[in-house]
């Protein structure tokens, strides 16, 4: 029973055939004891099953390219002339730039709008500004839609860190029953970083999501504050409060909210 | 891919040849399209050609372009959302000729492609992440450790998104395998 709810989560790994050695052994000697798990097994292999039936299926595994090789090679021939031939801007910049810069205007353009907002209220110096208006809850919708897809993503990226916490980190130290959470740790500081620039840029307008930041905070603390190889029994107390207290459906809620 | 980085493009042939398959596969596992997968095909060649000077110098460069092929691959997916093309594999007069004597009757042909179709917006509902590590799983049959190495990401994360994405799957075709 100590182990149920460790080995539960695996199920739908196993399923998967994506267990292997003393893991698939223990996950499947515990399905077969466990009704509800077997259930669960059960399920999760009939979906596989049809998802197996998906015509795409066959012509993924076959891969055969629907043109010849010199007709590809002389696509990709015409693509590099093409990108030598012309400004690289945005192939040049990597993807993890992209998407902090993408990012750090999104953040930008919530801060700046209550700035916008004073400005289009102000009365008009020349008196014909040739700009066409804006409204005020034109721009205070855009500022709720910013804010509303920040702090979904936000909770999409605490969700990973959680979803590993509650279900399969690696072990560390496997005499001393420890796993590792370095990663998971360091995440974790990033995205409580990340959570008070959003109370900064945001506060109040996604009020309704505050229960759930403020849970899903207090689990990012708890894993940030721990050492990076950390005994199991601190991290199965961790798993079982994110259990106890459906966070991760709760956040899973939350999104769809958010996102409408 | 020494001669590569030295900008040979006689040495993009054999490149090609021997991993061309292995991009187009996961292209097309992650895209379900096949003229999509075929255009990131040749954008990470493309990639890999400007790039070749980046390349790690490990003795396999499968690995390497694997991974600019998932990355384009999700690009492109992220660029061509609003068209939400469905992929369907057996389109009328699409067919090769030499799968002629075994096509499918036309109730067949309705099944699986409704099928096709429901299980494509059901893997499209699902986050990029969970999207990646479940195609390159059920449809490119890569080993977790391979995903990790692929995906940048550590084996426990992998397996917990594949956990989450077959979990978001069942949800999502609930009522279909029963």
């Amino acid at each position: 029973m100590l182990d149920h709810w460790r080995l539960r989560r695996r199920v739908a790994l196993l399923a998967a055939d994506a267990l292997a050695g003393d893991d698939r052994s223990r996950v499947r000697a515990h399905v077969e004891a466990c009704v509800r798990c077997r259930a669960e097994h059960d399920a999760t292999s009939a979906v596989l099953d049809l998802l197996r039936e998906d015509p795409l299926r066959p012509d993924v595994l076959r891969a055969e390219l629907p043109v010849s090789l010199p007709v590809l090679l002389a696509r990709v021939e015409e693509g590099i002339d093409r990108a030598l031939a012309g400004p690289r801007v945005a192939a040049a910049t990597p993807r993890g730039i992209g998407r902090w810069a993408a990012l750090a205007a999104a953040l930008a353009m919530g801060l700046a709008l209550p700035s916008l907002l004073e400005r289009t209220n102000a009365p008009d110096p020349a008196g014909d500004d040739p700009m066409p208006e804006v409204s005020a809850a034109a721009l205070n919708r855009l500022e709720r839609n910013v804010a509303r897809e920040q702090t979904a993503r936000y909770l999409n990226e605490a969700q990973d860190v959680l979803a590993t916490v509650a279900s399969s980190p690696r072990d560390c130290d496997e005499a001393e029953r420890r796993v590792d959470v370095e990663a998971e740790s360091r995440r974790s500081r990033q995205l409580l970083a990340r959570r008070a620039l959003l109370l900064d840029a945001h506060e109040g307008a996604v009020a309704g999501a505050q229960p759930v930041l403020d849970d899903v905070e207090q689990i990012l603390r708890e894993v940030a504050s721990m050492e990076a190889c950390v005994r199991f029994r601190d991290m199965e107390r961790l798993q079982d409060e994110i259990e106890r207290r459906q966070i991760l459906m709760k956040v899973r809620l939350m999104q769809r909210e958010l996102l409408g | 891919m020494a001669r590569l980085s030295a900008g040979d493009r006689e040495a993009l042939g054999p490149l090609m040849e021997r991993h061309q398959r292995r991009v187009y596969r996961i292209a097309l596992a992650y895209l379900r399209d096949p003229d999509d997968a075929l255009d990131a095909v040749q954008e990470t060649f493309v990639k890999a050609f400007l790039n070749a000077a980046r390349w790690d110098g490990s003795a396999d460069a499968g690995p390497w372009l694997s991974r600019i092929a998932v990355n384009h691959a999700i690009d492109r997916y992220r660029r061509g959302k609003r068209r939400r093309a469905t992929y369907s594999p057996i389109e009328e007069g699409d067919h090769d000729p030499h799968y002629a004597a075994e096509e499918p009757s036309p109730e067949r042909r309705a099944i699986s492609r409704n099928l096709g179709e429901r299980i494509g917006t059901a893997l499209r509902a699902l986050p990029e992440k969970q999207r990646a590590v479940f195609a390159l799983r059920h449809y490119d049959e890569r080993s977790l450790e391979d995903i990790a190495r692929l995906l940048d990401l550590p084996l426990g994360t992998v397996k917990s998104t594949l956990h989450r994405a077959i979990l978001g799957l069942r949800e999502r075709l609930a009522g279909l395998s029963s």
